[in-house]
Parts: C-alpha cells; structure tokens; sequence
C-alpha cells in the first residue's frame, strides 16, 4: 500500500467518522420532539455522504497526496453546525444542505482549476483588484444592501451573498505573493527618520491601501469583525513574511487608531464596546444577545442539557453569529472543547503545510489562509463569550451562511492543493517521482 | 520565515487556551449562578408546560394558580394571580419571556412537585404511575391583615412588614404603589415585553418591592438600636441623665444637631426615648463612636436578611467601620438614624422582633409549609435563628421604654384598648424642601409577662396625606395599630 492510498484511506475513515457523529446528532435533536427515527434520516445521511463522497474522491483524483485529516474535520465542524442549525430552525437546515453542495461544489472547482499553486502567484494584481472590488461592492447603490443593521450584502436576483467572504481569501493571495516579492526590501530598508529605519514608501503603498479599506470596511459597512479579521491577518502574514516584530506593532497600532477613531466618530462602535464592558445594566436591550450568551453556557454547565434539550432558540441569531453559544447550551463544555480541538487541530495541519512548502509563496499563503480561520474563530467565539466586544462574523464550517461556507471550502481547496504540491516534491527530491495515476 | 510562521501559529493556539479558559469560567466555575439568574428564563421555561401548584395565603386565599388552556399557543396552561396587586411583590410572576420572581422562583421545584415524593393515588389508596404531583405552597402571610396593611396604608406610597418575631413567619407584606403582574404571564412575546417597557419607565417603580428591596433613612424608630446598643455597651442606663437643651454642637464642624422643632429637651434616658430627643441620641451616638458599627450589625445592619424571595433582600447600611476618628458628626446622624443610616423596611421590622423575642431575630421567611392536593402537608419550613442582637435584659428594657413611647410620648396614635403596644416613631428627613418619611415600628403585646407575637414596621413615603406636617405618630402609627388590631382581633 502506497502512502497515498494510506492517507485517503484514513481520510475516508475519518470522513465516515464524522458523518456517523452527524447523523447520530440529527437522531438526537429530532427525538425529543417524536420519540421515533426522523422520517427524513436516510434522505438527510445519504445527501450528507453524497456530498462527503464527492468532496473525498475528487482528494483521490486532484490531490491525492495531501494532508488527511484537514476535509473530515471541515467534515465535523460543518456536521455539528448543521445538526444544531437543524434544531433551531428545520427551513434554515435545508438551505444550509443546498450551501453545503455549493462549497463542496466549490471545493472541487478550487482543486480543478487550480492545478498549480503557482497560477495564483502569477495573477497578484488582479487578485488584488477583485478583492478590492468585492470589498466595495455592498456600497453599489442598487446592488447593495443592508442586513441587520451592517451594509455586507449584495443582492442579486433572489440570490443575497456577501462579497466580503471571497475578498477575504482573493486579498490574501495578493498579500501572499506581493510580500514574497518585496520581502527583503520591506524587512532591510532603506530610509531613516531618526533611529528609525523604514524601507521605501512605495513598498508600503499596497500596505496602507490595505489599511484604508478596512477601515472603510469598518466604518461604510459597520462590520468590526471582518476590519478586525483583516488586520489580524495581514498583521501576521506581514510579520512571517519580514520575521520584523515592528511590522506587527505598527499593525497593531494602525488598527487601535482606526478604531479609536472609529469610537469616538460611531455610535454602534461605542454600544458594541460599552455592552462589552458591561452588558447587564442593558440585559433587556442592547446587552440582550451577550447575557443571553450567557447564560446558555451557564445552562449548558459542563455536560450540557444534551441535543435538542436545550432552549438555545431563546439567543438572537443562534444560527449565524451565536451557534456557538447554541452548542454550548446543548453540547457543554465537553462539546464546546471538542470543536475548539477540532478547529486547533484543523489549524494546525495548516500551518504544518506552510511549515513543510519549500517555496515562499505556497508557504506565506497557506499561514494566511490558515490564520483566517484561526482568528475568524477567536473573534466570534470571543464575542459571543464576552472575551472581547462582538463583532458579527461567522464561525468557519459552523455557522449558517452561504458565503463563509463557500468561501471556507476554497481554503480547504487550496489548502489541500499546497500540502499534495508538498508531497509531491518530497517524494520527487527522494527520487520516486509519484503521479496522481498511480493510485487510479 | 518559518520561525515567524512558527510564532504566528503559537499565538493562534493560544487565542485557543484564552477561548478555553473562559468557556471553562463559564461552564464550570460561574455555570450554577448563571443557570440560576432570576433574569435567565430557562428554568421558568422548562417547568412553563408543567401542571403547577397554587399558592394560597395562610388563611387560604388563592395568590398564584395555573388553569389548564388551549389558546392555540404552545402552551398548555395559565398561570393566573387573582388578588394580584395586594401579593404581586410577594408571589412574583412566571414569564416564559422574563423568567420567575419572588415565591414562584424560590419555591419553582415544590410547586411542580418536584422532589417532594408527592404520588397520586387512585380512591383505594394505590399509587397511579410515577407521575408526581404538585405542591401548594401555603404563605405565612394572612390575608387579612395583608389587606388591613393595604387598605390602611390607601393610595400613600409606602410600605408594611408583620412579622411573628418567635418564628420569623411574614404576617403581611405590603407595598404601594403595585401592579398587576398577570400581563406579564401572557404567552404572547411581544405583548409581554410591551408591558415589561411600560412598566419598567413608570416614574414611580411600582415593580419595586419596597418593602424589602428600598431603603430609607429610619429616622427616630433607629433610636431603639441606638438606645440597645448603649445598654449593651453600658454607655447609659434608663436612668442616666442627659442635659436638657435644644441643640448640640457637632464635633469638627460648625454645625449644630436641633432636636425636633428646636424644642428643648432631655432628662433620662428613658425619657429622652419617649420624647425622642435628638441631642440624647446623638451624644450617644457620639459616645459609643466606634462600637456603635458592630452594634447595629448584630441587627442586622451591614448585612441583607435572608428572605425566601427572588430577587434578594437588599442591604441596610451605616456609618463605616474605622470611620468614627474623621467622622464624627456622622456619627452623631447615625445616633437618631439619619446620614449614612439607610434602612429597609424589612429590616426595621426585624428591629422590632429583635426587641420583641428577647434580643434573637429569626430569618424572615414568607412560606409556611407545602401541602399536597390532599391538604396533608408534606413539608414544613424551618424556623431557624438569624442574629443575636441584644441580651434579654436590653431587650426587655428597651421593649418598656417603647410601651412608654405609646402610653405617654410620640405613639399614642398606637395605642388598642385592653392591649399593650410597644413602639417608637420616626419622621424621617429627606432633604432641604422635602417632606419628611413617617415611621413606626412596634409589637404587641407587651405588657409584663407577655410574649409578642407580632411584630410591625410601617414607613409612608414624603409625609402621605400630610405632607411636610407629617410626623411618624400622625400618620404611621394608625396603620401599625390597623395591622396589630386585625392580627389581635379587636
């Protein structure tokens, strides 16, 4: 048996592993309700093994040599997500099996098209183009739309997405290979302003444009997660790329600026922090979801009150932005540690892969990517425990929504494609040139 | 570049330890006090479908009651509070939106049943499934004299707490102005929390339960823990004289504490009690300087007395301990229970079981007993001691020098033929331009040899009906005599 077959082995036992836990869930949350199997297991199980199948042999066909634990653990978080969207409201649950198609169908397109990770270097600044322009497309009048008090939709037919999720990933492919280029001049250079040394301004052109728009994010759209989830990001690949702690710094100050700034000039900037530091005195207000929160982890203790026992009905926007807090009702905090496990464990493949790239771009590329998920985690799961204030944002592969699903399974797409090109060059420089027809 | 990435990873695990650290403070360490908040609704709405016992006064008037409905709601069942205005504060809603207060959340497991080993039972005696059944949670409170407290108190904004001081057990307890809280057992969301807004920005708080929950300066009735404290401390006896005069220089400052109407006044101790002299009082509280905190604590000052209710009883406070070198004139206010003194009505009522029960205050508690469907009671709640505050010889001393108070001084509005009643009055000043809180608290009987069995502390807000020419004799002393009549029938 070949390390390939090996690998998609363990990935399909895996996958079946965490379908079994989905299904065994979506048992569970139907039975206190009717007290018999759900009449629509078999239909929802073989929908969920479909779509799991189709996302696994196209692994076999596209990347057949890469890392087997990153798609059954998207496999999981998306199966926990979709057991408790299930719970809370059924409608939501069969739109969310249609955006589970699309993000694997996505998926499959990703490894499809994008053979070489390479291509991608290549195209920088159309990437960088795009992404910008998603970013301001909610700001078209016409097309743009607001929904829940933030201005991140565009609407088209019947059709609403958030263009914010694709710019996410587009924005970090130019980061990626934009630095990789100018590295050694951003981390040398070559002016001094006192005991300052500061590389040439037109390196950080880019840079500050970056910093622009998420402060116009910020500020246009009123979403602090996604300006927030920006920084953090570019921050970090910023720093890996130079390994210039003062990079980090000065993103960090950057983004305290902007949204000091943004406190004093914003109404909803300054409710979001005072609920932060205080949400009970406004429990039956503004501090509502935060307490709420609350107590549903409270109530959950550690076991929790068991799937489908709960009240998690009762936490404004449970499905989106507080489906952690649902699982946490429900699940406890034996489950609440287990998809953290599972996000952690999902990060850490991630920045294996960027560890094992021998070349700076796939390396850079899979950090970022790797740190969109990390940090999306921190930031939703922080805010809905009140670590740090609450910014709306969706917990990757959980939450309900259509754009984080399709965009997270792109991720996964080139995640994988970076750690099968890994393989590959590895068993190239061992002189067993593999081929992906061997495991045919 | 892969240290840097290496870097970036450890960071991102440990924005992870941070997330489990706090996941494990709220799930495990803070979990129970966040599963139980009055303001989490989960418990309310996990028992909000189950048959629900009643709650009935100790002479049996139904307060709290579910009836069985379909009104194309989720729901099987009303919960209904007839009476609700007069035992609102006391017997709380259930609101699947807000959660439950007062007897309907302490009491939320005896009232489904739960745990109280309650079987049905068929007519031969056999037990029918393992279905259990409801409790009835029977209130010490009598609805006569909650009714008495109501009608006597009328449409003036205050408060009356009745108390038996050999147990503890809440006679009445009784506040206006109140509400009628059935709105907020709707089962229609929108509607509850339209009543909810309402209710919560009325200027005049009528969902604050004052009796327990408010505090007020208490004035002259504070004089009978001044008095107590300095006969435990030995500072004075009944009959140590104190000056005749109408004001005294306050130490530290350049101003003066006036007695009552710039009156002369003084003489002994006990007749300074009765003709409740500010400048004997606030030389005692002078003299006893720094033991007069611990004093007043052992009455349960600096402390919340441990009512069976939700939300909890608030605290009554005094000067500070350590306070009395800088802060003397604050002191010499605490001695007639003005400045720091603030005192709820709860706990100017346990004063007076103080001083009724031999020096020992009982924990207040509003439910008697559970009865199951039979009437058989099945669980009997405890009667346990709270605080020691004064000797028995205190007690009885300052219990005479208030028997004087309503035979001879300020409380003869009191006064019931053929009983004795203790008590002390009090007008309370609240500020420059506003009327004054009238006071009273008392117990009868208290003749020699007799042992009290109830206890009262009546307040009417800003002088009532009387305004700035309100005293604490004129207008709360007839009501605490309405309650008292009631209790002893005459």
């Amino acid at each position: 048996m070949t390390t390939t077959t090996a690998h998609r082995n363990t990935e399909l036992r895996l996958g079946l592993l965490s379908v079994g836990i989905t299904a065994f869930g979506y048992v569970l949350v139907q039975l206190p309700d009717k007290s018999d199997i759900p009449a629509d297991l078999w239909f929802f199980v073989s929908i969920f093994v479909g779509i799991y199948v189709v996302a696994h042999m196209a692994v076999r066909q596209f990347a057949p040599y890469a890392d087997p634990s990153l798609l059954p653990l998207a496999a999981f978080l998306n199966g926990i997500g979709f057991v408790t969207i299930s719970r809370l409201d059924p409608d939501l649950a069969r739109t969310q099996v249609g955006w589970m198609a699309a993000g694997v169908g996505a998926f499959v397109a990703t490894l499809v098209a994008v053979r070489r990770v390479r291509t991608l270097e290549r195209f920088r600044y159309s990437f960088l183009l795009l992404g910008l322009l998603a970013l301001l497309m909610p700001l078209i009048p016409g097309i743009g739309k607001t929904i829940n008090g933030a201005r991140l939709w565009v609407g088209i037919g019947p059709i609403n997405f958030q263009p914010g999720e694709a710019a996410k990933v587009l924005l970090v492919i130019f980061f990626a290979a934009y630095l990789v280029d100018k590295r050694e001049l951003l981390a040398t250079g070559t002016r001094r302003l006192g005991r300052l040394v500061l590389p040439d301004p037109k390196y950080l052109g880019p840079l500050l444009l970056c910093w622009a728009v998420s402060i116009l994010v910020m500020v246009q759209q009123k979403d602090l997660g996604s300006s927030l989830l920006f920084f953090a990001v570019f921050g970090a690949m910023l720093y890996a790329a130079t390994e210039r702690a003062a990079y980090l710094i000065a993103a960090f100050v950057l983004f305290v600026g902007g949204a000091g700034i943004a406190y004093n000039l914003f109404d909803h900037v300054r409710d979001r922090v005072s609920t932060w530091i205080d949400p009970w005195v406004v429990a039956q207000g503004k501090g509502f979801q935060v307490v709420q929160s609350w107590f549903a982890f409270g109530t959950g203790g550690a076991s929790g009150t068991g799937f489908g026992r709960g009240n998690p009905q009762l936490i404004p926007n449970a499905p989106t932005d507080f489906v952690f807090s649902a699982i946490g009702e429900e699940l406890g905090l034996f489950g609440t540690v287990a998809i953290l496990a599972a996000i952690l464990l999902f990060v850490g493949s991630g920045f294996r892969i960027a560890l094992q790239a021998d070349r700076p771009f796939p390396k850079l590329f899979a950090a970022g990517l790797t740190t969109i998920i990390g940090v999306q985690t921190f930031v939703i799961i922080g805010g809905v425990t009140r670590v740090i204030p609450l910014t709306g944002i969706t917990l990757p592969f959980i939450s309900y929504g259509g754009s984080s699903l399709v965009a997270n399974f792109v991720i996964l797409g080139l995640l994988l494609r970076i750690s099968d090109e890994n393989a590959q060059v590895r068993g190239a420089s061992r002189g067993r040139r593999a081929s992906p027809g061997m495991i045919a | 570049m892969n240290r840097a990435i290496g870097k970036v990873g450890t960071a991102v695990v440990a924005l992870m330890l941070v997330l489990v650290g706090m996941l494990t403070y709220l799930q495990v360490i803070h979990a129970e006090s966040l599963a139980n908040d009055p303001r989490n609704v989960r418990g309310a709405l996990r028992d909000i479908n189950l048959p629900r016992g009643a709650i009935v006064t100790a002479d049996g008037v139904v307060v709290a009651q579910s009836t069985r409905v379909d009104d194309r709601t989720e729901f099987d069942f009303q919960r209904s509070y007839p009476n609700a205005k007069l035992y609102q504060q006391v017997a709380g809603y259930q609101s699947f939106v807000l959660g439950s207060s007062g007897v309907e959340r302490t009491y939320n497991d005896e009232l489904v049943g739960r745990g109280l080993g309650i079987q049905i039972r068929d007519p031969l005696g056999n037990i029918l499934g393992g279905e259990e059944a409801v409790g009835t949670v029977v209130l010490s409170i009598r609805d006569d004299l909650q009714r008495a407290a109501a009608e006597a108190l009328g449409d003036q904004r205050g408060s009356v707490v009745a108390i038996d001081p050999r147990t503890g057990e809440i006679l009445a307890m009784y506040s206006n102005p109140t509400y009628d809280q059935n709105p907020l057992a709707g089962h229609d969301t929108e509607k509850v929390n339209a009543f909810y807004k309402f209710l919560s920005a009325l200027p005049e708080k009528p969902d604050l339960a004052r009796a327990y929950r408010e505090r007020y300066p208490p004035g002259s009735t504070f004089k009978t823990v001044t008095a107590s404290v300095a006969l435990e401390n030995g500072i004075a006896t009944p009959g140590t004289e104190f000056p005749e005069v109408s004001s005294i220089d306050l130490p530290l400052t350049d101003d003066e504490l006036d007695n009552f109407g710039g009156q002369v006044c003084g003489g002994t101790l006990a007749e300074s009690f009765r003709r409740s002299c500010n400048t004997t009082f606030g030389t005692l509280g002078l003299q006893l300087g720094e033991a007069f905190v611990p004093g007043m604590t052992r009455f349960g000052f600096n402390d919340v007395p441990p009512i069976d209710l939700v939300p909890s009883g608030a605290l009554s406070t005094g000067p500070k301990a350590g306070s009395f070198q800088d802060n003397q004139p604050r002191f010499a206010l605490a001695g007639i229970g003005q400045g720091d003194v603030a005192a709820t009505p709860l706990e100017m009522c346990l004063v007076a079981a103080a001083l009724a029960n031999g020096g020992v205050i009982m924990e207040p508690h509003v439910v008697k007993e559970i009865r199951d469907s039979d009437g058989d009671v099945v669980r009997t709640i405890e009667n346990r001691e709270w605080k020691t505050a004064v000797t028995p010889a205190t007690a009885a001393a300052v219990a005479s020098m208030m028997v004087d108070v309503v035979e001879n001084g300020t409380g003869q509005a009191a006064q019931i033929d053929g009983v004795t009643v203790a008590g002390k009055t009090g007008t309370a000043q609240v500020g420059p331009g506003v009327d004054p809180h009238a006071w009273f608290v008392g117990f009868a009987p208290a003749g020699p040899g007799e042992i009290p069995e109830i206890a009262v502390a009546v307040i009417v807000e800003n002088g009532g009906s009387a305004g700035s020419e309100a005293t604490g004799g004129r207008i709360a002393a007839p009501i605490a005599a309405a309650v008292l009549r009631a209790y002893l029938g005459r």
